[in-house]
């Protein structure tokens, strides 16, 4: 009896359940790194529905011809930069042949940054008096706003919400947006970005178009334009759309990605002024009309822009007196 | 029958409690538990601070040593890529090797702390972030580098991202783990360098007992002496001496550790980590070209930290190595101040190349020697006072070597001599 029952002890002590899980490794969050400012952005952007329609586009007249460099009229915003000894410009570091650091040299160029250098080249008679001051595109109004920059040549749409903060020169480039995204990636424009994420930058008007398109995607707003392109990269986004200009240049960087669909918004770029120096507005209108007569704008599209269009044409001065 | 034998059990127990003989035997039992036991607790005492001190000297210091390291070496690769890409072009070997060396080092001293895991649960997040986030961040410096090669400006975001994820996620997690590698170096030392008093308590409880049993002795007997109980109230007391003198010597070695040792390690040790960081503020203000307000301004806060780092390492220092060290450090950051001065003036005033080349330029007198001067003199210096830690915890360690045997031994004599003293009593009862 005592046997059995030490037998039956032991039977049921071998079944009895033992805890046998093999541990797992447990990994902490996996999210991919992100761009430091990325966001993602719920609310449009002011669209601008407050602002009345205007003319933006119309510039102030030349003054005549221009001034010999070196000798700018006194009392004008052109002497007070002249006596500085440089021209200070706000442009980009980080669009890709609109306005870059070559990463070989440390130099910054690109299609902007020679349209900038011309107007020093007009005030001094050399295109390296100078300073750049990099501005992301949030930072252009306020920085033209404060006088901490003469001009700001960044891919800067003309448009009336805008034009009521500064001035803005005569046009100097025709650009479009568009969509760009990976190759074989099934979206063809702006019509098929619902619900996907696309990239623009903070304070551009690109930004207020994405969040404008009928489809509805969902708009993710980064510092720089090449932020976007790593977050495309590292499947982040779907993808990116603004100007046809910028989107070039990124898809210069890899051959992946294509730009698709049609231009669906005009983006006349203008050189941005502080407001009240309205006499450096025609200046620079002088410039821009020479360069356009000269050949000298055909000679730096060409450099730059040749990918886009081989045999474009400056586009036609319009002033509004 | 067993009812028959309890009666005259406890009978003969109240006999044996009341004639003298029987006390006597209970006196010497008595005697050989307090002693014993106060053996084995004041035994007990110098093992835990024994132990405590082998943690300080093999664990807690180099985790926290180990800890700065990642820490520190994590800055300099930030800091150092953030400076290759500034040079333009193919980043020099210099730089180049300076960056491999620094992840190699926090990669190293990441898996020194990750080994001792066990030991501080705490610190398990941090370390989980460093080791998952690490290749990460090696990963965008090397798609930032490639693009670099091929003349893509797309690699200066990379290196943003790189840079972000460094400031926002490692640095702070390597922070962590040094807050929680430093206190328990606090820790041990404090239950190494405490004073000795429950040792002093036991050893008075036993020398009480021991007294007592001496004046019954004597009173019964009409001896004055007894030499077995003589013999072991000197043998308390030289148990009680011994570790007394242990402990005090331990506690003020310890004592020293810090003042001469780890107090100042960590003062030097976040100088070091300061002047890391203003120097990755330095190269970022430059590479952001103007809008760079943000670094200027953190440049400035983490600077003026500094200079009280250094006022208060010069302040501690104790040893003659250290307080020149520190002298020749507090020189160096003058001169970097002054070169910073000289670039930000000339890159406010739009001269960039000059600025360029007062920052990262080989020339001594500008701030990238400025620079590597500081931090080599921060280097020795802590070195020096990290000798000075190792040394007072070596010191500590030597004191207490054979304490726990003595003490054993000692506390075993005292019984056997009690029982031995008394038993001549009790031979004269026979």
């Amino acid at each position: 009896m005592k046997r059995l029952l030490l037998v039956l002890l032991l039977v049921t002590a071998a079944c009895a359940p033992v805890p046998s899980s093999a541990p797992d490794i447990t990994v902490g969050s996996v999210g991919a790194p992100v761009p430091g400012d990325a966001a993602e952005v719920s609310a449009p952007p002011s669209s601008g529905a407050a602002v009345p329609a205007c003319d933006a586009t119309a510039s102030l007249r030349p003054d005549g011809a221009l001034p010999t460099p070196g000798a700018m009229p006194t009392g004008s915003t052109m002497e007070r930069i002249a006596a500085r000894g440089r021209l200070i410009a706000g442009v980009d570091q980080n669009t890709y042949l609109m306005g870059f650091r070559n990463p070989g040299t440390g130099a910054i160029e690109g299609f902007d940054v020679d349209m900038a250098r011309e107007i020093a080249k007009a005030l001094f008679g050399d295109p390296n008096r100078i300073q750049f001051k990099v501005l992301t595109s949030e930072q252009r109004i306020p920085a033209l706003e404060q006088g901490e920059v003469d001009v700001v040549v960044r891919t800067m749409t003309i448009n009336c919400e805008r034009a009521q903060k500064v001035a803005f020169s005569s046009v100097y480039y025709q650009a479009g947006q568009r969509v760009l995204a990976s190759r074989g990636s099934g979206i063809t424009g702006p019509d098929s970005l619902g619900g996907r994420k696309v990239c623009a930058t903070k304070g551009s008007s690109s930004l207020a178009n994405v969040a404008n398109i009928a489809a509805k995607p969902v708009v993710v707003s980064v510092a720089n334009w090449t932020d976007c392109l790593v977050m495309l990269q590292q499947g982040q986004v779907d993808a990116v759309s603004t100007d046809d200009t910028i989107l070039a240049g990124l898809a210069a960087q890899d051959p992946y990605t294509e730009m698709v669909g049609p231009q669906f918004t005009q983006e006349p770029y203008g050189m941005g002024i502080p407001k009240a120096n309205e006499d450096f507005v025609r200046f620079v209108n002088g410039v821009l009309e020479r360069i356009r007569d000269d050949g000298t704008w055909s000679t730096i599209h060409q450099r730059w822009l040749g990918v886009l269009d081989r045999n474009a044409t400056p586009p036609a001065a319009k002033y509004r007196d | 029958m067993t009812a028959v034998v309890t009666a005259p059990t406890s009978q003969r127990v109240t006999g044996l409690v009341k004639s003298t003989p029987g006390r006597l035997s209970l006196i010497a039992l008595l005697l050989v538990a307090v002693t014993l036991l106060a053996g084995v607790l004041t035994g007990w005492g110098v093992q835990t601070r024994s132990a405590a001190l082998e943690e300080l000297a093999t664990r807690s210091e180099p985790l926290s040593f180990a800890a700065q390291e990642v820490y520190r070496a994590m800055a300099d690769a930030d800091a150092t890529a953030s400076a290759a890409f500034l040079s333009g072009g193919v980043e020099s070997p210099e730089l180049r090797s300076r960056y491999e060396a620094d992840i190699a080092k926090a990669a190293a001293a990441l898996s020194t702390a990750t080994g001792e895991i066990s030991r501080s649960p705490e610190v398990g997040a941090a370390l989980s972030t460093l080791s998952g986030r690490l290749p990460v961040y090696t990963g965008l410096v090397e798609t930032a580098r490639t693009h670099n090669r091929q003349g893509n400006p797309v690699g200066a975001a990379y290196l943003r991202e790189a840079s972000s994820l460094m400031r926002a996620q490692l640095l702070p997690a390597a922070q962590d783990l040094y807050r929680a590698e430093t206190a328990n170096v606090v820790r041990d030392q404090d239950s190494a360098g405490g004073g000795p008093w429950t040792e002093l308590l036991l050893g008075v409880v036993a020398l009480a007992a021991l007294g007592l049993a001496q004046r019954y002795v004597t009173r019964r007997t009409n001896r004055v002496f007894n030499i077995g109980l003589l013999v072991a109230t000197g043998l308390v007391l030289v148990s009680l001496l011994w570790v007394s003198v242990a402990s005090v010597v331990v506690a003020s070695t310890v004592h020293d550790s810090r003042k001469n040792g780890s107090t100042q390690v960590d003062v030097l040790a976040r100088a070091r980590i300061a002047t890391l960081t203003a120097r990755g503020d330095e190269t970022l203000t430059l590479v952001a070209r103007g809008s760079g307000a943000a670094y200027e301004k953190r440049y400035g806060e983490v600077v003026k930290d500094l200079g009280d780092l250094l006022t208060r390492a010069g302040s501690l220092s104790t040893e003659p190595e250290v307080h020149s060290a520190v002298d020749s450090a507090t020189k160096n950051f003058q001169a970097w101040q002054e070169a910073h001065q000289r670039i930000r003036q000339a890159d406010d005033s739009g001269d960039y190349t000059t600025a360029l080349a007062a920052a990262i330029g080989a020339d001594q007198g500008g701030a990238a020697a400025a620079f590597d001067n500081l931090d080599r003199d921060l280097v020795t210096a802590i070195t020096h006072a990290r000798t000075a830690f190792t040394g007072s915890v070596a010191t500590a360690r030597g004191a207490l070597t054979g304490t726990v045997a003595v003490v054993a031994l000692l506390a075993l004599g005292a019984a056997t001599a009690s029982v031995m003293g008394v038993w001549q009593r009790l031979k004269e009862y026979r």
